[in-house]
């Protein structure tokens, strides 16, 4: 056995699932021997029959390409281009601000501008790496439900509505970049909350809410509105609101003894308990007239 | 894209196609990957290896051929035969390709 026909063959099978290798493996080894042979006996001698013969046979990854029964891509080209679009806003809108907000309270500290340059510079990258990774996770897992998910007939009653699919495409954008805000704030900058929030990890339970709130959005986006999806956005988001709501009332969320001017603490209280109440009537508001609509 | 290459892509578009009717046909009678590769291109299908050894084990996999190897010889091969299944969509194909061939010309004589 050749080692360049070796070679080929290695190039092959490491790119197809191992359940598929042997059997492949048998099989192309067997066609390269006879395709070698065949210019041998036609007068070639066995090196330039062999590189002739792999020649032919052409790229390996094309090969391989060809066997393989499921995708090779991580994103394909249904979300692909809402990937590059999400990814792009993301770090276009989300990286400058935490570069900004790090450099800021650096600023605040009177650190040494260079220090300040520095943890501004670190934070930024930090941020678009975790954005780059997890946007990226959330498309290949949406690329891969959306096609294990059998595809109806479609009629033009499908179509989407376009002010509205615009405006919710807008919505998903803006509930992404305010969860990737809230969250670098939450871990970057612990000083104005509460230390109980962190002494307990209970800040980990805002960031999975709202996490989850933000998954079903994209579900609601990608896939169709059906009734375990409203139910599950509905108790997502009034877990979420119920939880803020709790917190903020008795004094678990804010900090008083860090710089928050004289009486401010009760009124952002009040507001935090406004707007968890406010996004609890509004997922309610919601699921009815969806459920009304389907 | 040269105008070469713009003729390439189109020529494999019209006979992506019939490379699995002429598998299905032929291999009537088993053979194994290269002898078929061989076989077609003297028929005048000339197909690449490269499409065509992963084509023989798509079309094993929608139970339109079956394979054994064959170990009687020196070297064993694995040799594929159309199945009955395979047998019928040969026949569906073959009738679909008459339509389309009388349509076409159909179409030549109306221009």
């Amino acid at each position: 056995m050749s080692s360049l026909t070796d070679r080929y063959v290695q190039a092959t099978l490491r790119r197809l699932p191992a359940r598929q290798r042997t059997d492949i493996e048998r099989e192309l080894r067997v066609s390269i021997a006879d395709a070698v042979d065949d210019r041998v006996e036609a007068g070639d001698d066995p090196g330039p029959a062999e590189v002739a013969a792999l020649t032919r046979l052409g790229d390996p990854a094309r090969l391989a390409a060809g066997y393989a029964d499921r995708p090779l891509q991580l994103i394909g080209p249904a979300v692909f281009l809402d990937y590059t679009r999400m990814l792009s806003t993301l770090l276009v809108s989300v990286v400058p601000v935490v570069a900004a907000v790090a450099a800021f309270f650096g600023a605040l500290d009177e650190k040494p501008w260079l220090t300040v340059a520095g943890d501004s510079l670190g934070a930024a990258v930090t941020t678009a790496v975790h954005i780059a990774v997890w946007t990226t996770l959330a498309y290949a897992l949406l690329d891969r439900s959306s096609a294990m998910t059998p595809r109806r007939s479609w009629t033009p009653d499908a179509l989407p509505q376009p002010p509205s699919r615009r405006a919710r495409w807008g919505e998903l954008i803006a509930e992404t970049v305010i969860l990737v805000l809230v969250t670098a704030f939450l871990l970057l900058s612990p000083d104005l909350l509460a230390p109980w929030l962190y002494d307990t990890g209970f800040v980990w339970v805002f960031i999975a809410l709202g996490v989850l709130s933000l998954g079903t959005s994209f579900a609601r986006y990608y896939l169709r509105w059906s009734l375990p999806l409203a139910l599950a956005a509905s108790v997502v988001s009034g877990a979420g609101a119920a939880v803020l709501a709790w917190a903020a009332a008795t004094d678990h969320l804010l900090n008083p003894d860090s710089g928050w001017p004289a009486g401010t603490t009760a009124w952002v209280t009040a507001g935090l308990i406004g707007l968890a109440a406010w996004s609890l009537v509004q997922a309610v508001v919601d699921t009815f007239t969806h459920a009304r609509r389907s | 894209m040269s105008d070469d290459e713009l003729l390439a892509t189109h020529l494999q578009e019209l006979r992506r196609g019939t490379v699995v009717l002429a598998c299905l046909l032929v291999l009537i009678r088993p053979n194994y990957g290269y002898a078929l590769l061989d076989l077609l291109a003297q028929r005048g299908f000339s197909v690449d290896a490269n499409t065509l050894y992963p084509l023989l084990r798509r079309l094993e996999k929608q139970g339109l051929l079956t394979s054994d190897w064959n170990t009687d010889e020196a070297r064993p091969r694995k040799f594929y035969r159309t199945s009955a299944a395979g047998a019928a969509l040969a026949d569906t194909l073959s009738r679909d390709w008459d339509q389309l061939d009388a349509a076409l010309r159909i179409l030549k004589g109306a221009s």
